[in-house]
């Protein structure tokens, strides 16, 4: 970021990794939350069942493939942004 | 956050300055999850059949993270539009900060 001196960047930066870590937090119970509604509807056992297990693993996989993708795309449409000169990346 | 204080710069604290950094990081961040949440939601249906993005959600991800940028764009024009009529007006009222 433009305009701070060493211990202002020092402050930004430890709470950038503040952030980081709560947004990670964030990140992993959503992730839960999604999987397990959209794998989990069947009570009639304690624990999951192979089905249930499998559908889970693969939403993780294809959560986190598309949280990548969505994230490369956003990086180079918010540069192009930013360079044009436009909101919201000034 | 450059372009709401654009003017004059005053001299502003170091408190100040980090904050609004910090600011300008939440924004970007914050518009991230939207587009996130929005986009996964559109295109990726919750039957996991295999554990790989497949060829139609990959291109409607794509697709997605583009078309959220011009909507963000368009209403920010629109409402741009909106406040410079209404300031040329009649004055007085700035309403929207940008």
């Amino acid at each position: 970021m433009d305009g701070l001196n060493a211990s202002e960047q020092r402050e930004f930066q430890g709470r950038m990794e503040k952030k980081q870590m709560k947004e990670f937090m964030t990140m992993y119970s959503n992730l839960v939350q999604r999987c397990f509604d959209d794998c989990v509807n069947d009570f009639t056992t304690k624990s999951l069942h192979a089905k249930e297990e499998g559908c889970v693993m693969k939403c993780v996989d294809k959560y986190l493939k598309g949280s990548e993708r969505l994230g490369q795309r956003f990086q180079e449409q918010n540069a192009a942004m930013m360079q044009s000169g436009q909101l919201p990346g000034r | 956050m450059s372009f709401l204080f654009g003017g004059g710069r005053p001299q502003l604290s170091s408190a100040e300055k980090i904050a609004a950094a910090e600011t300008e990081v939440e924004m970007i961040s914050d518009m991230f999850n939207r587009l996130s949440q929005s986009c996964t939601k559109k295109c990726i249906p919750p039957e996991y059949r295999e554990p790989d993005l497949n060829k139609g959600e990959s291109v409607c991800l794509d697709r997605c993270v583009s078309k959220f940028f011009e909507v963000n764009l368009k209403v920010s024009e629109k409402m741009q539009g909106e406040a410079a009529q209404r300031g040329g007006a009649g004055g007085g009222m700035s309403g929207f900060g940008m």
